[in-house]
């Protein structure tokens, strides 16, 4: 059962109502029960089976005693409706839910309002039943491998399962995919006002960390993910998608090695990558003197770890597994080769400007 | 539990023209800990990344058990790994983060809660697991992140780095706490390292890797004492092997290694293998480790073919050792472990024999040690 359909049937009940999957080989008891059966009519809570697939028995609990036989009657109802529809959904000819050709449908949109540049506003009947209304997290996929066609169910119920909310999943082009993650996964960070708590990029970031380590390891291997601030998708959905992709584009480029990547870190990069190919060609050569200097893999991986750690000496020595003297003869021995000292404020900032359009030049 | 073989596997990054990994075949054999170990950039993640299926291969094949798994997802191949950058799941708590693989394989509640309180029990972490991952300290997220990896009981861990990011004293800690792991759970493990240390102390096997190729593949102790090459060599050990480039010289039926300030006699059974390959009268690379340095009366007495003399640059006294930089032997700056009561002063001569059964001779073009290949 959805967030939307949960939070109505609180609101008409007036007590909190969750949904809660488990396997039915804890409770063999269980299995069998047809969608509506009353599992458990306690003193302080109903608990009512939804649907029972490959193992797993999905329970609703209506936290609330005292119910009278109507209302359970017609919970027990509205959930035996609620069964019948979700397998009416199965019975498309391509094998595909309602859910998922209505994500399809939304993501198709996305890919075409992208396309144009598009302002238009998002139909209602691609609103995913009102729930693109409300404010969301987007995160952006992009898998190396082909996903299979079985790949939206898939990954449908692993974000439910790991972020434990309602969990929008969006497939846009062949390998690439919107994940609408409700507000509430943040919720902590924006109730905290102490100043030990995390800014909302930190956890946003440590979300994004976290998701994409899982999906990497539990789902299609080898992926990138960027993150956006949270926004209502019903408004911006186009040009969060646009940002989030321009962001892994520029991640790919600029940080080798990474696989989440957020906006908020990329300002720099998004200016540069708009400069015109000949003049950031032209711009390297002048302010080195010759566009060579960072062809060794060394040069490069010693600026991109001493940049990243703020310019300093102990911790980029630390961090590259190399005596701090060693460090320091590869900075001067860059000095001498492009006059830029960067433990020099000014010249380090010129060098982060020629690395990154070497950077853009190179691997564009 | 499951061994993995690597046969003719090769890596090819797009756009790139030289491949990062070469032709790599390695046979690991069950339950053993093997460690691969070389510079930044020599090609050990890439090919732990291989493994554990988030990077292609372009060539070649690889095996877990007797099952081909070049084209097996991450999460069919039953591996677990434990990386540098270890992502804890921020929203769940240390129970959930721990249990979150095994919910998604459809394991029995009881099974899980069984296996997770047994692996927080093994990593002593029972008390954190009601704790989100931010109230943790660095040393409790690495438990952690390696309690993820045990509940799944896989065929063989894949760690990278998993202690960088600590500080030396918790890394020693933790270093010692996964050796004895690994060999409690009888899993194969594959360990990339940096460092050298690491991987003598853990490894049952070390790979040593340079620009995407094996160097040499071997036990610590052989590593160590046989090393194949100027590389594997200089690599192993700390402070690293001493090298000093001379020539070997025949004088008086005896062969002798001369450089600056040397002028050593090569033992007899060396001696008779350096001339029946045509080193006599040739230049070779010394290298001899700062512990065949000696400064005791009773080895220089027993040893005055081979003594040298040097200036001591500076005596660096641990305790219980002394490291000696040392001036005039050969043309670069030696070091010599000695012991730490020999009271040898900063500025003085000192007098050292050299322990010529034990030291190398390496080819000066191809850079092979010439005993061992």
């Amino acid at each position: 059962m959805s967030m939307s359909d949960w939070e109505q049937l609180q609101h008409i009940l007036n007590c909190p109502v969750r949904c809660e999957e488990v396997l039915l080989s804890d409770y063999p008891a269980w299995t069998g029960l047809e969608a509506g059966a009353i599992v458990e009519d306690g003193t302080e809570s109903l608990i009512v089976a939804v649907a029972v697939d490959d193992g797993t028995i999905q329970l609703l609990h209506v936290e609330r005693g005292n119910l009278n036989e109507t209302e359970k009657a017609l919970i027990s109802w509205s959930v035996s409706r609620y069964g019948l529809q979700q397998a009416e959904g199965l019975s498309y000819a391509d094998g595909r839910t309602e859910a998922e050709r209505n994500a399809r449908a939304l993501g198709e949109w996305i890919v075409k309002q992208s396309l144009a540049g598009g302002t238009e506003p998002l139909p209602s009947s691609l609103s995913q039943d009102g729930r693109l209304y409300a404010e969301m997290i987007p995160f952006l996929l992009e898998t190396e491998q082909t996903a299979e066609a079985s790949a939206f169910g898939e990954l449908q119920k692993l974000m439910d399962s790991f972020l434990d909310e309602d969990v929008i999943v969006i497939p846009l082009k062949g390998q690439e995919w919107l994940v609408l993650a409700p507000l509430s996964l943040v919720r902590d960070t924006l109730e905290e006002r102490d100043e030990q708590a995390e800014t909302l990029e930190e956890s946003l970031a440590s979300i994004g960390s976290g998701l994409q380590e899982m999906l990497a390891s539990e789902w299609i291997g080898e992926c990138h993910l960027a993150v956006g601030r949270p926004m209502k998708p019903v408004k911006s959905v186009v040009q969060s998608v646009t940002l989030l992709r321009e962001t892994i584009e520029l991640g790919r480029i600029f940080e080798l090695g990474a696989n989440i990547h957020l906006p908020w870190n990329m300002h720099l990069e998004r200016l540069l990558a708009n400069i015109p190919e000949p003049v950031r060609l032209r711009y390297v050569e002048q302010a080195l003197g010759r566009s060579d200097v960072f062809m060794e893999a060394e040069t490069l991986s010693t600026l991109d770890t001493f940049f990243a750690l703020d310019c300093n000496v102990s911790e980029t020595a630390k961090k590259l597994f190399i005596h701090r003297n060693t460090l320091l003869y590869r900075l001067d021995k860059l000095k001498q080769e492009t006059g830029l000292d960067v433990r020099v404020f000014r010249d380090a900032v010129l060098m982060k400007i020629i690395l990154l359009l070497y950077k853009f030049t190179k691997r564009a | 539990m499951a061994g993995v073989r690597l046969e003719h596997v090769y890596k090819k990054y797009p756009g790139s023209d030289n491949a990062s990994v070469k032709d790599i075949n390695l046979d690991i054999k069950d339950k053993e800990f093997l460690v691969l170990v070389g510079p930044s950039g020599c090609g050990k993640s890439t090919t732990l990344r291989m493994i554990a299926g988030l990077e292609e291969i372009s060539e070649g094949k690889l095996f877990i058990g007797d099952r081909l798994v070049n084209d097996v997802a991450p999460k069919d191949r039953d591996i677990a790994m434990v990386f540098q950058s270890y992502a804890l799941y921020p929203h769940m708590n240390v129970y959930q983060n721990m249990a979150f693989g095994l919910k998604l394989r459809k394991f029995k509640k009881a099974d899980i809660d069984k296996r997770v309180r047994e692996a927080a029990k093994i990593l002593d972490i029972e008390h954190l697991l009601d704790r989100k991952p931010k109230a943790l300290s660095g040393g409790q997220r690495q438990r952690v992140a390696l309690g993820r990896a045990i509940v799944r009981e896989p065929q063989v861990f894949l760690m990278d780095e998993p202690l960088s990011n600590l500080d030396a004293k918790l890394r020693g800690q933790m270093r010692a706490e996964i050796s004895k792991l690994t060999k409690r759970l009888e899993t194969t493990t594959i360990y990339v390292t940096h460092d050298q240390i690491e991987a003598m102390t853990m490894g049952d096997r070390i790979v040593v890797m340079k620009d995407g190729i094996i160097q040499q593949t071997d036990t610590p102790e052989v590593l160590y004492n046989n090393p194949k090459n100027l590389f594997v060599a200089g690599f192993m050990g700390a402070p690293a092997m001493n090298f000093i480039v001379g020539t070997l010289t025949e004088q008086g039926g005896t062969l002798r290694f001369k450089s600056s300030g040397v002028d050593v006699a090569v033992p007899e059974g060396k001696a008779k293998t350096l001339r029946e390959k045509g080193y006599a009268s040739k230049e070779v690379i010394l290298g001899v480790r700062p512990e065949d340095l000696h400064e005791e009366p009773v080895f220089l007495e027993a040893s005055p073919d081979t003594i040298v003399t040097a200036h001591v640059d500076v005596a660096e006294n641990l305790g219980h050792e002394m490291y000696l930089h040392l001036n005039g032997i050969g043309t670069q700056s030696v070091i010599a472990r000695i012991d730490g009561r020999a009271g040898v002063m900063n500025g003085t001569n000192v007098k050292l024999a050299l322990d010529m059964n034990k030291v190398h001779l390496f080819d000066k073009e191809s850079e092979l040690n010439i005993f061992e290949n």
